[in-house]
């Protein structure tokens, strides 16, 4: 459990990046630095006897912007500092399993709408008091509805069904809900749901913001921090209630775990090359493989939720005609992408939700590259090439417009790789990056001036699938269909409500099928967002089902 | 000269804080003219999936849904009443947040200013007085330091230093051998400007009667330099320098992200990625607080240490307009 | 790499006080009409420049935007000067076409400056009286603030694409062009010959154009051969902090940047990088040759 699948030092099929790079090696060693203990025999599996003891240094792009709990909890920056000073009520693996942490145990009524969970009795914050049943009670409530009036947000995925909770003694929780919520217990393993101490969370918003204010359970407390720069953490002696799905109980092993910010992805696997930090996040995918080959562990955890793709614009053109969307759907040839961009720790779409999340089926077949299929799709459409082999209808061109995601490094690059691909099939791609903020201003699900928006979301709960597909019960309404596809607001709705999994797998996949084959969702690759180079000396580090690295599992070889 | 002095300088205190309380507003109306802001940014995030409503409470709740005119008031009365406000994306005060990341950049521009001055009186020495030959090669020098990108110096000095050489970490960025190697990275531009006005000025002295008055006399090259051609020649370089500080708080935004400190131009950084208009606004007016201080500094002490500044703008004089020069008197580079 | 406003300002306007480096020479070697090697040389650079921006196909045969996915990161070779990008992009005609979109939005940068610093300057110094004292304040505030982080401030206001960041540029040199203007201005309004003009009846407007611009303009050309060239780097600067137009644009500034995320790569840094810096200084050796030949 420790090690994941996707943690390993490879050494088998050559794939072509490496080829291509270990062609350069000699020019690159003269600027680069290759740490001398890198080639250690016992690098990758360590002689695999924990030890006490070190410290740890964890090099990241930002620490974000608010340490406000409730407005940075699914950070991919803070989200690491409060997966080690705060627990979850239960744990979600990196396969979407779900295990009893402060929660010990659960049930639920028939029809998913009332649920009980039974606390631990020995969980205490980090200032002492006790984490019982009004604490969880006080975190439910904060979670649900936020506090606007003071600043602070709601968590975003947290079902709006929630109707309240009861403290029904002192490690008893009664939770209620106004309609079927499958989703309940998998989501408070989600990277939002993090408990802290109801003082904090009746703390003005400005207090909230100084992190050391901010109280939790977890095997680490903050012992400094500074703005933009840096957080210490330090281990907490008397922890001993990590998730029994972790093979390490008691406090953690490693005495404090260092924070820094380091903005250029560069400067940061340097630093870990030339062995002045353990851990560099987000180095380019491209470069994974001569990392690996130097003998540092790379990990590339998958979390759960949707994969990387596009959801189309049903209303305008040329997604308006099923025959282009149908074309789109083969003619991205997805091999391409994970060989030139990625490695090979990323896997080929299956279907658009990753994976590894429960209900998840392998719809491979329908997004095969098929270039002639496409062609044919598209002449049949009625576009034709014309002289410079774009295709054209009517006097209009066919033309896309592509809007990389900002908040996924790699997705430039698949972009611009798709903009090749697709202009093969006479099709004009234009790529139109923002920064983030503009973004989010002008880039929507459903806007005219957006025919395809590229998605990246995690979940733990496919239930949450059933909910973005149509405007049904405030749905996003990804495609800008509305309610007009009744088969798919059917399955969808039947999804979103289901009471128990057995009763929603089914539905799910056929769910699945169907999305693929209206072209409505067009998959490019499962997504991995957070990216590690660890230094060989960095064991037994653990991934949750959010793909945070969790280092309370780990020790560090001297 | 002394009450004309006393009025120059009350004319030119008052000036200089005009101009630090525009550059406040200056700041304002630029990053409002467009909508957006940190708040809704991030509320905007699709990992969210926050509803309509839930933003406008929030936002609300931040004071992001009042009218600009009245936003802008109420930022100008907390400014004038020393309260630089709230972060809208960390949520701290701006003060605390502006304290924090001061010293390091204090430090890192105070390093680099020394490296830069250092610098080039080294070079201008060099050009003198090594072979012409080799000189005229070290004349280019200041207009190559001026053509190289700094962050290709960032990134290489970093390359050969903390990496290859492993002199230091870059995650102590505030070691004093890394604040120097930072401070080298930061300095050359700006060096290159103090070192061609000196270079100048040298060029120009060396030319002057009582310098060939001295070789004459069989008074040594390097005597010479120190004794007569240095002093007025890096007098106009105070001028210089003040006018590059500003241009190190600009660079250090550069040089900050390369080195992984974290100081002003870092924060600069995060909060223009988030149009945090506090922090900005806080920022802005503190660079000009630093430059047109330096700047009165260096015109109030200008006049003082040499005599032969005339303070009403010396080609001016008999213009029909007045003189109102902005920034400082209009002074001569090379004495006349 | 920011701001020359200070060679700019401080640098005296009457040639009898030029201290540039070449008043060093034999004043019969500066009179001569030869032009410097060196003058040459960055001449030709420039015209390569302008050549690529206007024909890039002439130069290579590559396709800047398909690259052949399987041929990435290769070293620079007889087929690709430059070597291959992170797509299997061919680096050297990526440079050759993004040359016209570098040298467009540095001369865009340069072009606010001149005009809206110009006529600040002119209008400033030509009226005087209240229009100039409020003109010269808001000069002030701009000069008042580093004209880098300036820059950063407006293209993140205007949002981050090239054009913006040329915009940014240009108006953080708007201060540097209305000083130098204002005061090439009230030098020739003080010339005896407008003086006389003006007495002898001569509209304002007719003295303005006929004899304040055409005197001011040598100045300022020579600033803005120099702001060209540093404008250049000021829009790599933006772009290497991300204020940048995104792929698949290939400006040298993004091309650096992008670059620099490859260490294993390093010709994808070097290559762009030193086009860039060969092209900064030929245009600042020829704002220094025009200086001299005043």
């Amino acid at each position: 459990m420790t090690t994941t699948p996707t943690t390993r030092r490879r050494t088998r099929r050559p794939s072509l990046l490496r080829r291509a790079l270990g062609a350069t090696a000699g020019v690159v060693a003269t600027a680069m630095v290759v740490s001398g203990c890198a080639a250690g025999g016992a690098s990758g599996s360590g002689s695999g006897t924990p030890q006490e003891g070190g410290d740890l240094t964890f090099v990241i792009d930002s620490l974000g912007d608010t340490w406000i709990p409730n407005n940075s909890a699914i950070s991919s920056f803070q989200g690491h500092v409060w997966g080690h000073v705060t627990d979850k009520l239960v744990y979600v693996d990196e396969e979407g399993a779900v295990s009893p942490w402060v929660a010990q145990s659960w049930e639920q009524n028939e029809t998913a709408t009332e649920f009980t969970l039974h606390l631990r009795d020995d969980v205490t914050f980090s200032d002492g008091s006790p984490l019982d049943a009004e604490a969880v009670v006080a975190n439910l409530d904060i979670w649900s509805a936020g506090d606007p009036e003071r600043g602070i947000n709601p968590i975003g995925l947290f079902p709006k069904t929630y109707t309240g909770a009861v403290a029904v003694d002192a490690t008893t929780v009664s939770v209620s809900f106004d309609a079927p919520t499958l989703g309940f217990i998998p989501t408070l393993g989600y990277h939002g749901s993090i408990l802290l101490s109801p003082a904090t969370i009746a703390a003005p918003a400005d207090e909230q913001a100084d992190l050391a204010n901010d109280i939790g359970s977890g095997p680490y407390v903050v012992e400094s921090w500074k703005e933009g720069d840096n957080v210490v953490l330090k281990k907490r002696d008397d922890y001993d209630w990590a998730p029994e799905a972790l093979d390490h109980s008691g406090p953690a092993r490693i005495d404090t775990i260092t924070y820094k910010v380091v903005a250029e992805p560069s400067v940061r696997t340097s630093a870990v090359q030339s062995n002045q930090a353990d851990v560099a996040y987000n180095p380019s995918p491209q470069e994974l493989p001569v990392f690996a080959e130097q003998g540092f562990t790379v990990a590339a955890p998958r979390y759960l939720g949707f994969v990387n793709g596009y959801a189309l614009n049903t209303q305008v053109p040329p997604f308006d005609d099923v025959r282009v969307r149908q074309a789109l759907q083969v003619g991205i040839d997805r091999e391409e992408i994970l060989s030139t961009v990625y490695t090979e720790d990323w896997l080929p779409a299956e279907s658009f939700i990753q994976s590894n999340v429960p209900g998840a089926t392998d719809h491979s077949d329908q997004l095969a590259y098929d270039e002639d299929a496409a062609n044919a799709l598209l002449d049949e459409a009625g576009w034709v090439r014309g002289a410079d082999d774009l295709r054209t209808k009517g006097g209009e061109t066919l033309s896309l417009t592509l809007h990389p995601n900002p908040y996924l490094a790699t997705s430039s690059a698949v972009d611009e790789l798709v903009a090749q691909q697709l202009r093969r099939l006479g099709v004009d791609v234009d790529i139109q990056a923002f920064d983030v903020v503009t973004y989010g201003e002008r880039v929507a699900f459903g806007s005219p001036s957006v025919p395809a928006y590229e998605v990246t979301r995690s979940f733990v709960d496919a239930g949450t699938v059933g909910g973005v597909l149509t405007d049904a019960d405030n749905g996003e309404d990804w495609f800008n269909l509305g309610q007009s596809d009744t088969r798919l607001v059917e399955l969808a709705t039947a999804v979103a409500g289901a009471s128990s999994t057995e009763e929603r797998d089914p539905l799910l996949d056929e769910l699945q099928g169907y999305v693929l084959e209206q072209g409505y969702f067009v998959p490019l690759t499962q997504i991995v967002q957070r990216l590690y180079v660890q230094s060989p000396r960095v064991q037994g580090v653990s991934y949750n089902g959010l793909a945070y690295a969790n280092f309370y599992t780990a020790w560090i070889e001297e | 000269m002394s009450s004309d002095y006393a009025r120059y300088a009350v004319r030119r205190v008052l000036q200089a804080a005009v101009v630090v309380l525009l550059a406040y507003v200056f700041t304002f109306v630029v990053i409002s003219v467009l909508p957006g802001d940190p708040v809704s940014n991030t509320l905007r995030n699709p990992e969210n999936g926050f509803t309509e409503d839930e933003i406008t409470r929030i936002i609300a709740y931040y004071g992001l849904d009042q009218p600009v005119y009245v936003q802008l008031w109420e930022s100008l009365t907390r400014f004038l009443s020393g309260d630089l406000g709230v972060s809208l994306r960390s949520n701290l005060p701006v003060s605390q947040m502006l304290g924090d990341v001061l010293p390091s950049t204090l430090r890192l521009a105070g390093t680099a200013l020394v490296v830069a001055v250092v610098l080039a009186f080294a070079l201008a020495f060099a050009v003198q007085y090594l072979p012409p030959r080799l000189g005229q090669v070290l004349r280019s020098f200041p207009s190559l330091f001026l053509s190289v990108p700094n962050f290709i110096v960032g990134l290489l000095l970093l390359q050969v230093f903390s990496f290859q050489l492993g002199l230091f970490r870059v995650i102590d960025s505030e070691t004093p051998l890394a604040t120097f190697v930072a401070a080298v990275a930061l300095g050359i531009p700006v060096s290159a400007q103090i070192a061609e006005v000196l270079i100048a000025n040298l060029d120009h002295e060396s030319r002057q009667e009582y310098a060939a008055v001295a070789r004459s006399r069989g008074l040594g090259r390097v005597r010479l330099f120190w004794k007569h051609l240095l002093k007025p020649s890096s007098l106009p370089v105070v001028t210089v320098i003040a006018l590059t500080v500003g241009e190190l708080l600009g660079g250090s935004l550069i040089t900050e992200a390369i080195f992984g400190r974290a100081g002003v131009g870092s924060l600069v950084q995060r909060s223009v990625s988030t149009q945090d208009l506090p922090v900005l606004q806080a920022v802005v007016a503190l660079a000009a607080v630093v430059f047109v201080v330096v700047n009165l500094l260096a015109d109030l002490l200008y006049p003082l240490l040499d005599p032969r500044v005339r303070l009403d703008g010396g080609r001016r004089t008999g213009s029909t307009t007045p003189t109102t020069d902005p920034v400082r008197p209009q002074r001569e580079v090379v004495a006349p | 790499m920011t701001v020359t406003a200070v060679t700019a300002v401080t640098r005296p306007t009457g040639p009898e006080r030029e201290p540039t480096a070449d008043a060093a020479r034999p004043a019969a070697r500066r009179r001569t009409t030869r032009v410097p090697v060196t003058v040459l040389a960055s001449f030709g650079v420039v015209a390569l420049v302008v050549a690529w921006s206007v024909a890039p196909g002439l130069f290579t045969t590559h396709d800047p935007a398909a690259g052949v996915p399987a041929d990435l990161f290769q070293s620079p070779s007889a087929a690709h000067w430059f070597g291959t990008d992170h797509l299997g992009r061919d680096l050297f005609s990526r440079v050759v076409h993004g040359t016209a979109s570098s040298v467009s939005s540095a001369l865009v940068a340069v072009a606010i400056g001149v005009v809206v610093g110009g006529l600040i300057g002119l209008v400033g110094g030509f009226l005087g009286g209240l229009v100039d004292s409020v003109l010269a304040r808001f000069v002030d505030v701009l000069l008042a603030i580093p004209s880098f982080l300036l820059a950063v401030v407006i293209v993140s206001a205007l949002g981050f694409e090239t054009i913006n960041a040329a915009i940014a540029t240009g108006v953080s040199a708007v201060a540097v062009f209305a000083r130098v203007m204002r005061s090439e201005v009230l030098k020739t309004r003080s010339a005896v010959f407008v003086e006389a003009s003006l007495l002898l009846g001569g509209s304002r407007w007719h003295v303005l154009l006929r004899h304040v611009l055409p005197n001011a303009s040598r100045s300022v050309l020579q600033l803005a051969v120099l702001q060209f060239g540093l404008s250049i780097l000021v829009i790599a600067g933006l772009a290497f902090l991300g204020y940048g137009d995104p792929p698949p644009a290939s400006d040298w500034g993004l091309l650096v940047s992008v670059g620099k995320d490859y260490p294993l790569a390093p010709w994808l840094v070097w290559a762009p990088a030193l086009v860039t810096i060969a092209t900064v200084l030929s245009v600042n050796r020829i704002s220094r040759w025009l200086r001299t030949t005043d």
